[in-house]
């Protein structure tokens, strides 16, 4: 089954007007409810300390025809933008920072957005943040009472790739005892009904215990040809295996499904649908059909030609100098976690695959000072990208440059995929 | 064009910096091929803005063996009409993968200025921190100041600004076939260079047959007449100088082959460094790589030992000088002095001599090398010569290359670019395009 296409039929018919039903016709996909289902309003938190991996959810929308998405920062989970919507989704990064980025304000937003009835996703450090913590900083998101399984007094022996394999978490060390591919065993509970096994990477998510009330949905349940051990394998075998590695649970009237690998990962599509599932199946009930987009300027003709090659441009000059960083054995460590030359190119390629399609597009959707602020970091990201391939060509000290690259990196692309999905999402509209 | 070709033709106006773009028409691909086939045609319809047009061959960047050559087509100032001279390296390749296969430059720039093609972008960019830079510094700055290591160069040094008879235009660090003052067009229109890089994909008809066939030639060609040869000493042998070895090894270092080319031409020479050392060199550049080879052998002839040769040919290309000339007047001039010829550089005056009504590079040795092309009679090698050229100079293979391999005849050739291109040419239409680029 194309879970791709069954979905984005989905969404595009709700664009479109179209009424479906859960489990119905076009939308048989989904498990069945007497219930309509309609567009949901997503945010997907990009702010700070993310990695790269909200990309993957990005392509994932993408795929599905999921449009109607805002990309968010600290500042607007702080400021209130929640309030307008369905689904708040937090992928992977260096959780501790994304908590002290958000702040006990941000804490009681995300708390109370779920308690209004909002469904949070959490994969990865989406999904550490709100387990039971006393760690300051993550003890203001302590929704869920679940506590992680991979956590030690001690650090564990690396078996490799010492960076990797574990990380600071207060006294304590979160250990990731293997990446890659694992092998996930279903428990069959709604919405999760229709596969026994499938598989799903994971790149130091949580292996979850839970002590109150939640509904497993997956355990882990072995490895893979594709695992890669970064612990003794017993020791691998102690902390995942039958250890929960999907969850869901409740808070107030919302719902928040956590899930320790990264479900959102584009290679891997069974774990695309059960995100999508969840997406639909508890998503916030109540509220009426419609776009929450406020009303866009839109760019066509000349100006919109030009925003294009400008973008265009920038994204082209970046990536050239990025693929000769590729080949210089270089990384940066930014909070706790370790990025190589690659990273950078994962937030060009998000940005130059979708370029084409807004190139072929008669209109954008965006507002003129965001059209000149997207350019103007465009640039940006180049300048710095070519002072630090200068700077790595002198053998100086590049660290302070990785900060400011990867800021100035998330922030492109926010912007940009904010342009694209409001386009692509308006024309789903106008075409209705 | 759908497949092996961006589909683009990109006008660039250096009086005003515009550019624009125009589609690759399938019929003008039918009728000219390619390469200098297609740049001729697009100067017949620019001429009147004395264009300096750059052009991909249909084969130029596939697999298909040898396919490394990209062509720059001007009206000579040497000659006064239409002249094509080869690019090889990585650059012929590199331009159609900028998203462009012919780059239209018309008109003169009121300041100096430089092309920046990638990714189907044309930037024309401030060169005035370039002009005045010798080749060398020029590529090295342009590499620097765009932060890739990659980016191919076609560049003019000191002579091309200067207006210089003897300008070219080099490519990177090399010199590279451009006898026809092409250097000094360049410096006419303010131009110091035009830099390549691009990471598109081409499209490839039928992809499979095409990758398959490719080997194929490949492995016919590991088997053939230049098994076991390698460099400029063999190319050398093959062309009578029975002591080219013994004469280059004091100072050779390693050879290097263009872009997909089963024979590396190229020679690197170590001049201020033991050519035996396994180490990394103490300075950046101890050497020079040999590109050219008859520039070599002029010198040969005059009578200079392999290192002299690479150090007058070195100050050629820093200069952005054509060396075959500079051998040629040097030796009317009884020169044999090395350190005088590289003095002599800024002031030498003259040109090398062309034959009449040439209109491709002598950077290809004029007889065949290695391979057996069934050839004899003087008249019936210069046409062998000037067709085998022509066929190169439209498809995208390497001139040099070309006059070593008979496993690369005209029949493969078509066969190849109507699999990639889907294309039904024809021996007919390939004889026309050969007469009409020649013509």
């Amino acid at each position: 089954m194309d879970f791709y296409h069954s979905y984005a039929t989905i969404n595009q018919k709700l664009a479109r007007g179209v009424e479906l039903r859960y489990g119905e016709k076009e939308a048989s996909v989904l498990p069945r409810a007497p219930r309509l289902l309609r567009v949901p309003r997503i945010g997907v938190y990009a702010g700070t300390g993310t990695s790269h991996s909200w990309l993957w959810i990005v392509e994932l929308f993408d795929r599905m025809s999921f449009y109607e998405v805002v990309f968010m920062t600290e500042g607007m989970v702080r400021g209130g933008a929640l309030d307008g919507l369905d689904v708040f989704a937090m992928s992977g990064g260096d959780t501790i920072r994304i908590a002290e980025g958000l702040g006990p304000e941000g804490g009681r937003a995300i708390e109370s957005f779920i308690r209004g009835g909002g469904l949070y996703i959490g994969s990865c450090a989406g999904a550490y943040l709100p387990l039971k913590s006393s760690k300051q900083h993550l003890d203001r998101f302590n929704f869920v009472d679940i506590k992680i399984a991979n956590l030690s007094k001690t650090r564990p022996e690396a078996k490799r790739m010492g960076s990797k394999a574990s990380t600071s978490y207060g006294c304590d060390f979160v250990y990731h005892p293997v990446r890659e591919d694992v092998l996930l065993r279903m428990t069959g509970r709604e919405p999760f009904s229709r596969f026994e096994s499938f598989r799903a990477p994971l790149y130091g998510g949580p292996s979850m215990v839970p002590s109150g009330a939640c509904d497993v949905l997956a355990y882990y349940d072995g490895f893979t040809e594709k695992t890669l051990f970064l612990v003794d394998e017993s020791l691998a075998r102690q902390t995942l295996i039958g250890k929960v590695a999907a969850a869901r649970a409740a808070l107030g009237d919302g719902r928040l499904y956590l899930f320790g690998p990264h479900f959102e990962h584009p290679l891997f599509p069974t774990a695309n649908h059960l995100v999508a599932t969840a997406i639909f199946w508890d998503m916030r009930k109540g509220r009426q059909s419609g776009g929450f987009s406020a009303p866009q300027a839109i760019l066509e003709g000349p100006e919109k030609e030009k925003l294009v090659r400008d973008l265009k441009r920038e994204i082209s000059n970046s990536r050239i100098v990025t693929v000769g960083l590729e080949a210089i054995p270089v990384q940066w460590i930014l909070g706790c976690k370790t990025y190589e030359p690659e990273k950078i190119r994962v937030f060009l390629e998000a940005i130059w695959k979708r370029i084409r399609v807004l190139e072929r597009s008669r209109t954008i959707c965006v507002q003129q000072e965001t059209c000149e602020e997207a350019v103007a970091m465009a640039s940006r990201v180049t300048q710095l990208l070519r002072r630090m391939k200068a700077g790595i060509d002198d053998l100086l000290d590049t660290q302070d440059i990785a900060w400011d690259l990867f800021d100035s990196l998330r922030g492109l692309t926010t912007l940009f995929l904010q342009m694209y999905f409001d386009s692509l999402g308006a024309r789903f509209r106008l075409d209705s | 064009m759908d497949y092996l070709s961006s589909n683009k033709i990109l006008i660039v106006d250096l009086e005003t910096g515009a550019t624009s773009e125009e589609e690759l028409d399938d019929d003008l691909v039918s009728k000219r091929i390619g390469g200098a086939g297609i740049t001729s045609s697009l100067y017949e319809t620019y001429k009147d803005s004395d264009p300096v047009i750059l052009g991909a061959g249909l084969l130029t960047g596939t697999l298909f063996p040898a396919s490394a050559l990209s062509v720059i087509s001007a009206k000579s100032p040497r000659t006064g009409y239409l002249t094509h001279s080869p690019f090889t390296l990585k650059a012929g390749m590199e331009l159609k993968y900028t998203g462009f296969d012919y780059v239209v430059i018309r008109g003169k720039s009121q300041k100096p200025v430089f092309l920046w093609l990638h990714d189907g972008i044309a930037d024309v960019q401030d060169a005035s921190e370039l002009w005045g830079k010798d080749v060398w510094d020029t590529t090295d700055h342009i590499r620097k100041t765009m932060g890739d290591d990659l980016i191919q160069t076609l560049v003019i040094g000191p002579a091309g600004e200067e207006g210089s008879d003897l300008a070219q235009v080099c490519v990177n660090y090399w010199a590279n076939g451009d006898c026809w003052q092409f250097g000094k067009v360049f410096g006419s229109k303010n131009l110091k260079a035009v830099a390549l890089r691009g990471m598109g994909l081409l499209e490839i008809s039928d992809a499979e047959g095409f990758v398959d066939q490719c080997f194929e030639i490949f492995q016919a060609i590991k088997g053939s007449a230049l098994s076991g040869k390698r460099g400029v000493e063999d190319i050398l042998i093959a062309m009578g100088e029975s002591d080219a070895r013994e004469w280059l090894a004091p100072v050779t270092h390693r050879h290097s082959a263009c872009y997909n080319t089963p024979y590396p031409t190229n020679t690197f020479l170590y001049l201020s460094v033991d050519p035996a050392t396994l180490t990394e060199p103490p300075e950046p550049e101890p050497g020079f790589m040999i590109t050219d080879i008859g520039a070599l052998l002029a010198l040969k002839k005059l009578g200079l030992s392999a290192a002299d040769a690479g150090h007058v040919l070195k100050a050629c290309a820093r200069r952005g000088v054509d060396p075959a000339a500079v051998a040629e007047i040097a030796g009317k001039a009884g020169q044999k002095d090395p350190k005088a010829i590289e003095q002599s550089l800024a002031s030498m005056q003259g040109a090398a001599t062309v034959p009449e009504g040439a209109k491709f590079s002598s950077w290809a040795p004029a007889q065949p090398i290695f391979g057996d092309f069934g050839i004899s009679g003087e008249a019936a090698l210069k046409d062998w010569w000037v067709r085998r050229q022509a066929v190169a100079y439209l498809f995208g293979i390497h001139p040099i290359f070309a006059n070593m391999s008979p496993e690369l005849s005209e029949e493969a050739l078509l066969e190849m670019a109507n699999k990639g291109a889907g294309l039904e040419l024809s021996q007919e239409a390939l004889d026309q395009a050969i007469a009409d680029v020649c013509s």
